[in-house]
């Protein structure tokens, strides 16, 4: 694996930082989080911190060095930040729990898979262009996509800061996965959170980093969305990684086997007629019957018969 | 072990109420015919005849069984009852419609509607590696409406592949050859293991088969949309599991079709089962990206499911 890595987390106007963000990786796999405690709930960042830690400590027990299976390692790992979060809070007797957002990318073979639950974003970056970002488990998404509110009406709608899915709240979180994506030489993964994307959205955000030195580029994209936020503004971090391989074609061997002639392919009749456990003994008169239900069931089907 | 093939019924013989035009087509399973019925429509009749049980040869009428070979036959033939029962169920424009099923000649028959044109594998033979993404959406996007027909029917096709889409003249396409279909909730029987493809068959093929779902279709249906563009069957599934070497398409074809086209594809093509599309609907609604018109009401019961996040409000 080939890639350089950065991460950074701001106050904004805030009186404290809610955001966690993390990222570890083994020889053969990386994984980056983000989590964006909610401030309506007590304790938001202990919700976070519990979350990017629970990814974290399960990255390191299974990444030896790569994951058996990645989408079921996203999910087991925030299923258990999930549950942690809870465990927390009934130690505590707290009346709320404290709750979070979270999104988590692994890389593995340049293969990219990432899962998400509320509105902290990914966003695939390639030549400049967004390729594929998370959809936000958000009520503005949601009437957005139903034609209901254009996107500068989402920008300042009250609601924006609504979510349906999370982790720690009573209700189990919903969970999205990503599609197994591969990734190309240069690509940027950008894991951040609204106080990031809720000023400058991703098409920007990929141009500016077209190329750039993510070390370089990323704070600079910070410090010009603090500067938007304001005074008042919301934390706002990110997670970046350019990765520099690419998914590669293993040795051009392995595409003869794949490449089976079409008109060569054969349906298996699998020990169809060898194994002795497929056999029947099936009577006369169950044929019989059975071909009386097939013709039956067709007049019943065929309309105006 | 070398195997006599089966010999078909000669043009011109009489079938119950119908006359052999000629043999469409000669299977492992079931010979496929183009006959008349007495009011002189054309039909496609379906022979159960599999090869290594019945043998027919030159010049007879009945296939020989042997004894020894009796209760497989036997078996074979509950699976092709279970290929008339699914169909006899389903009447929808993008499924083959079965008109008859009758027994003859020590075995069974299924009399279906024939259908002008060809095999979708034929297409694509004939096309190779030039089958535009228009046609590509249109053929599959029509086709997933007689898979949904199917899946409502708790019933899985389970051997979907380019020569089991029937593409008219007019390239609509219809599914035909239910001979692996299955019902997925029967409980009162055992699940007859049926057969499976290599390159099209889904992971879940090869285990214990407890996994099989509208997933396992929709992975066929991936692999199908891979072999439009590559003019060969995928690597076969049991493969990948030991060592994936199959090129995603997103890299494979990148900048000759849509990014999402693409994606589509890879996504259908997942080998966990969990991580594809989980139904025909979610997989078509990607397929045919329709931009949602804007509602007039909105629905009531997920708005109560939001939870407040006053991350705004100052402390
Ligand atoms: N209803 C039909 N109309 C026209 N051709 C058909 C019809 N049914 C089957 N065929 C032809 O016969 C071939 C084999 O039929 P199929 O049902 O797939 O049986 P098999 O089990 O042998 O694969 C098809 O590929 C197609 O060319
Ligand atoms: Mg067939």
């Amino acid at each position: 694996m080939r890639f350089t890595i950065y991460q950074e987390s701001r106050q904004g106007g805030r009186a404290n930082n809610e955001d966690r963000t993390s990222y570890c990786y083994s020889r053969d796999a990386l994984l980056m989080v983000i989590a964006d405690g909610m401030g309506g709930h007590h304790h938001g960042e202990i919700a976070a911190q519990i979350a990017v830690q629970t990814l974290a400590d399960s990255f390191q027990r299974e990444a030896k060095p790569s994951l058996a299976d990645p989408f079921r390692f996203l999910q087991k790992a925030m299923n258990n930040a999930h549950h942690a979060i809870l465990d927390y809070s009934s130690r505590r007797r707290m009346k709320d729990s404290p709750r979070t957002t979270c999104v988590a990318c692994l890389v593995q073979d340049n293969v990219a898979y990432w899962a998400h639950a509320g509105d902290s974003r990914l966003f695939l970056m390639r030549n400049g262009r967004v390729v594929a970002q998370t959809k936000d488990h958000s009520r503005v998404r949601l009437l957005l996509e139903e034609g209901m509110i254009t996107e500068a009406q989402a920008a300042v709608h009250p609601d924006r800061n609504k979510i349906f899915s999370c982790l720690g709240s009573p209700t189990p979180p919903e969970i999205e996965f990503s599609r197994k994506t591969p990734l190309a030489h240069g690509d940027v993964v950008l894991l951040c959170t609204d106080g990031l994307w809720g000023v400058t959205s991703g098409e920007l955000m990929a141009v500016s980093l077209k190329g750039a030195n993510l070390l370089q580029a990323i704070p600079m994209l910070l410090t010009q969305a603090e500067t938007k936020g304001g005074p008042h503004g919301d934390n706002l971090s990110a997670v970046a990684v350019r990765w520099e391989e690419a998914y590669v074609d293993e040795a051009s061997s392995a595409i003869s086997t794949q490449t089976m002639a079409l008109n060569e392919v054969t349906t298996r009749l699998e020990e169809f007629g060898r194994n002795p456990a497929y056999k029947s003994d099936l009577s006369d008169d169950e044929i019989e019957r059975a071909i009386e239900e097939i013709r039956s069931t067709i007049e019943k089907y065929t309309p105006n018969k | 072990m070398a195997q006599q093939a089966n010999q078909a019924l000669p043009n011109g013989h009489p079938l119950e109420e119908y006359v052999i035009d000629r043999q469409l087509s000669l299977g492992g399973f079931s010979i496929v015919y183009l006959a008349k019925g007495a009011d002189g429509k054309q039909v496609a009749i379906k022979e159960y005849l599999p090869n290594s049980l019945a043998l027919r040869t030159d010049g007879q009428v009945m296939p020989i069984i042997s004894a020894e070979h009796l209760g497989a036959f036997r078996y074979g033939m509950k699976c092709f009852f279970e290929e008339g029962r699914a169909l006899a169920r389903l009447s929808h424009p993008n499924v083959i419609r079965v008109l008859n099923f009758f027994r003859a000649n020590e075995t069974v028959y299924m009399v279906m509607e024939y259908e002008h044109g060809r095999t979708l594998q034929e297409f694509i033979q004939k096309h190779q590696g030039h089958i535009s993404e228009r046609f590509i959406r249109g053929v599959f996007t029509r086709m997933l409406n007689g898979l949904r027909e199917v899946h409502s029917h708790k019933l899985l096709h389970l051997d979907l592949k380019p020569s089991n889409i029937y593409l008219r003249a007019d390239n609509t396409p219809v599914l035909i050859d239910f001979g692996a279909a299955r019902q997925t909730l029967s409980t009162d029987q055992p699940m007859l293991k049926p057969m499976y493809t290599p390159g099209f068959a889904s992971p879940e093929h090869y285990g214990s088969r407890k996994d099989l779902g509208p997933w396992s279709d929709i992975y066929s249906v991936g692999a199908s949309m891979y072999a439009c563009l590559a003019g060969s069957a995928p690597q076969a599934a049991d493969e990948r599991l030991k060592k994936d070497s199959l090129t995603p398409a997103m890299i494979r074809w990148d900048g000759q079709f849509s990014d999402r086209l693409l994606e589509i594809i890879d996504w259908c093509l997942n080998l966990n089962h969990l991580y594809r599309p989980q139904s025909v609907f979610a997989l078509q609604k990607a397929l045919v990206e329709t931009v949602t018109p804007p509602q007039s009401k909105s629905s009531p019961h997920w708005l109560n499911r939001f939870v407040d996040k006053f991350k705004k409000a100052e402390k």
